[in-house]
């Protein structure tokens, strides 16, 4: 550790990773830079400083949407949805990497195959199930299936696999605990940090989801936000609505940022955390 | 561990993941154009809406008296949802119009009518969708009872009319627009150079490919150019259909359209602006500098032609020009106005060397609905109702309808912007000489294929004939169905 070779390499760490900061902030500040210009102002030219069209692009954008109900309708999806991917990948998950039973590598295979799929390529079969059981333009297609997320499951066998020490299992059951019991007060807790950590990535594909829910939404106000947003582009002048765009997606990333201000601290933790430690 | 990397792995994808969803839904690029002004009347929703989603008829999207029969309309641009607006003043019904994104609006459509959806009583479609749609049956057969749409030929602009019927000569759709393309050109240019600004004599400059270079050349002496990007005469390419008989048809047409493309490239003719961009619309407001070729192309990123400062500032040096036309649709008449500055009134618009047209919404039934008399009530009232196109062209400042008597009553209009031409008189005369049987399902994909080939000859990337194999080979490989013969 010694002098001046250590300061160029910590300098030029600081650098890359200075460059890295900026190369992910720039998108979001020209959207942001962006929301505050004229259509043709956009179309014309490109600029890092601010305009004076927010409020037009404001009028503009709820002239066509009402975007706090996309807002809303977002969160009546993103949240359940969520919540679903989260429980019920963690007792998947869990039961995976504890519990021995017949077929347990079997069915793990079989889950890492179903990673593989893509969601796009059953949206037809998909859509006509969801016609058979009357359940197009409802939320609930949008909704349950997240309660299977193979994905999620894989990574959370694998937590709990690192970070929780089958003697504290041993030790719940012999105070005489049942295995739900065990479950809810042991394991999920440890788990936590784990979980959230997969839950920002799936609120984040739930609220920009666009595809499914655009095929199985077809009343105005059921849609959601990345629908919604995208009429804006269906509209007959587009160059006038370009800041409008800009405008509302850059509102549709706020609940993002919010939930990842609340979740970091446990995706830190996540990296650092274990029951027992060796 | 282990764990700690995977884990930095998936945040890293969760967090690429919401970048370029983020960038998904913004950097759709403008290929349509702006056509209509919009209204912003429904900026009273309040906030509380979001709380409950119970039965609100107050939304946008949904217009007229609670308890009516609700017409639903799934569309790919606002203007039909300003024709709900107004139709149900002096209706009894409830219209919900659903706007959807152009890019997925036919797999929206396809898989609901696929799956057996009833909903939407009324959906539409642009000419590139429409025999996609004919085919699988999407559209009700208007030419039965009780539509009995053949009572209604003539009243519509016929290359519309014919366009909306399917293979077998059923009507299937009618649009309420027409979008015949024309040559816009500056009036005071063409009276320097050219010693006229009469459109017929100025259509003479543009009537074959061999007249444009000329014309271009001259113009070029005097110091001008005759377009400002080489795709101009894009909607007039072409005499004859891509696809004849499940062949692909390359005919003498489409080579020379592609010498054209390149001669105008390579002898200098243009300003080298691509369409779209910065100095294209800033061509339409007088002076821009000559950019070079590696501009154009992006090889050389010296000059920045997305942005006005920067772009003024690295060209100060270039000499200028100023552009002489610009090859566009009926719509372009408002893109031009919004965009001419202080050349207003320094317009005119005249025939292009060939008869094209871009664009258009077409609007038919869905075989499914269970309102199709209403949904045919409406169809006939957005179309064929004369009141109706005159309320839209007021509306909509100067769209060009499909209603023929509504276009021979405005045949004296004259518009300031354009030299006081008789634009709506033009378009008329324009969209009768059109050839509807041009239009096949196949047109985006070889359309944007032969566009890279010709940019690959003009910039020398490729021979013609490297260009042409190339092509052929994309057709091949995106439709098997279509026979080659190279």
């Amino acid at each position: 550790m010694s002098g001046i070779g250590y300061k160029i390499k910590k300098g030029l760490l600081y650098l890359m990773l200075l460059l890295l900061a900026l190369a992910c902030i720039l998108p979001f500040w020209l959207m942001i830079v962006n929301s505050t210009r004229s259509g043709v102002e956009i179309t014309h030219s490109f600029s890092f400083i601010p305009g004076s069209s927010l409020v037009d692009n404001w009028k503009q954008l709820f002239g066509y949407v009402n975007l706090f109900r996309g807002l809303g309708n977002s969160l009546k999806v993103a949240i359940p949805a969520t919540l679903c991917t989260a429980y019920f990948s963690a007792v998947t998950g869990y039961a995976m990497a504890m519990y021995k039973f017949k077929g347990n590598k079997l069915l793990f295979k079989i889950i890492i195959i179903f990673m593989m799929i893509p969601a796009q390529l059953s949206l037809i079969g998909f859509y006509n199930l969801c016609q058979k059981l009357h359940l197009v333009d409802t939320y609930i297609p949008l909704i349950v299936p997240a309660i299977a997320s193979p994905g999620i499951v894989f990574f959370l066998r694998q937590y709990v696999q690192a970070t929780l020490h089958k003697n504290l299992l041993e030790a719940a059951r012999i105070d005489g605990a049942s295995e739900f019991m065990i479950f809810h007060k042991i394991v999920l807790p440890i788990m936590a940090p784990g979980i959230a950590t997969m839950s920002i990535g799936a609120f984040i594909g739930n609220w920009n989801a666009y595809l499914v829910p655009l095929i199985l939404l077809n009343s105005p106000k059921k849609m959601t936000l990345p629908v919604m947003i995208s009429t804006l582009n269906a509209a007959t002048d587009l160059q006038k609505n370009q800041g409008a765009i800009y405008l509302g997606v850059a509102i549709s990333v706020i609940p993002i940022l919010i939930v990842f201000a609340f979740c970091s601290k446990y995706i830190i933790s996540s990296i650092t955390s274990g029951s027992v430690k060796e | 561990m282990k764990f700690r990397k995977l884990t930095a792995l998936f945040l890293a994808g969760a967090m690429t993941l919401s970048l370029t969803a983020c960038g998904g839904s913004t950097s759709d690029k403008s290929s349509t154009v702006a056509k209509e002004e919009p209204k912003a009347e429904n900026a009273t929703e309040t906030q509380e809406a979001v709380a409950e989603e119970a039965a609100d008829v107050s939304d946008a999207a949904v217009v007229g008296e609670e308890g009516d029969e609700k017409l639903v309309i799934w569309t790919l641009a606002k203007d039909l949802e300003t024709f709900a607006e107004h139709y149900v003043e002096t209706h009894d019904v409830q219209v919900e119009t659903v706007v959807i994104e152009p890019a997925d609006y036919a797999t929206k459509v396809q898989t609901a009518l696929n799956g057996g959806q009833k909903e939407p009583d009324i959906i539409v479609g642009e000419p590139q969708m429409l025999e996609d749609f004919y085919d699988a049956g999407y559209f009700e057969d208007l030419n039965q009872a009780p539509y009995n749409a053949q009572d209604y030929e003539g009243q519509i602009v016929d290359y519309v009319w014919k366009v909306g019927q399917d293979a077998e000569g059923i009507q299937r759709a009618i649009s309420y627009q027409i979008t015949p393309a024309g040559v816009y050109y500056r009036r005071d240019i063409a009276k320097e150079v050219f010693g006229t600004d009469d459109p017929e004599e100025i259509g003479k400059l543009f009537k074959d490919y061999a007249t444009i270079l000329d014309t271009a050349k001259t113009l070029k002496d005097k110091g001008y150019r005759i377009f400002a990007s080489d795709a101009e005469i894009n909607y007039f390419s072409g005499d004859s259909a891509w696809v004849v008989d499940g062949e692909l048809n390359v005919n003498q047409a489409r080579l020379d359209y592609m010498d054209l493309v390149v001669d105008l490239y390579q002898k200098d003719y243009t300003a080298y602006a691509n369409q779209w961009s910065t100095p294209w619309y800033q061509a339409m407001a007088g002076e821009v500098p000559i950019l070079t070729a590696d501009i154009q192309s992006y090889a050389d990123d010296s000059v920045n032609v997305w942005d006005a400062e920067q772009f003024a500032e690295a060209t100060k040096e270039m000499e200028k020009t100023q552009v002489f036309a610009f090859g566009l649709p009926s719509w372009g008449v408002l893109t031009l106005r919004d965009n001419v500055g202080e050349t207003s009134g320094n317009w005119g618009v005249c025939a292009g060397p060939a008869y094209g047209f871009g664009g258009g919404t077409f609007i038919g039934i869905s075989a499914l609905s269970e309102h199709k008399q209403a949904a045919w009530d409406f169809l006939k009232w957005v179309t064929l109702d004369e009141e109706t196109a005159e309320w839209w062209i007021e509306k909509s400042e100067g769209d060009t309808v499909s209603l023929v008597s509504v276009l021979d009553q405005h045949k004296d209009d004259e518009n300031p912007v354009y030299g006081n031409e008789k634009m709506y008189a033009f378009w008329l005369k324009q969209a009768e000489g059109i050839d509807y049987s041009k239009v096949t399902r196949y047109d985006k994909v070889i359309n944007d294929a032969w566009g890279q080939a010709c940019t690959a000859v003009k910039q020398g990337e490729k021979s013609k004939e490297e260009a042409l194999g190339e092509f052929y080979d994309i057709i091949e490989s995106t439709y098997p169905d279509i026979t080659v013969n190279r």
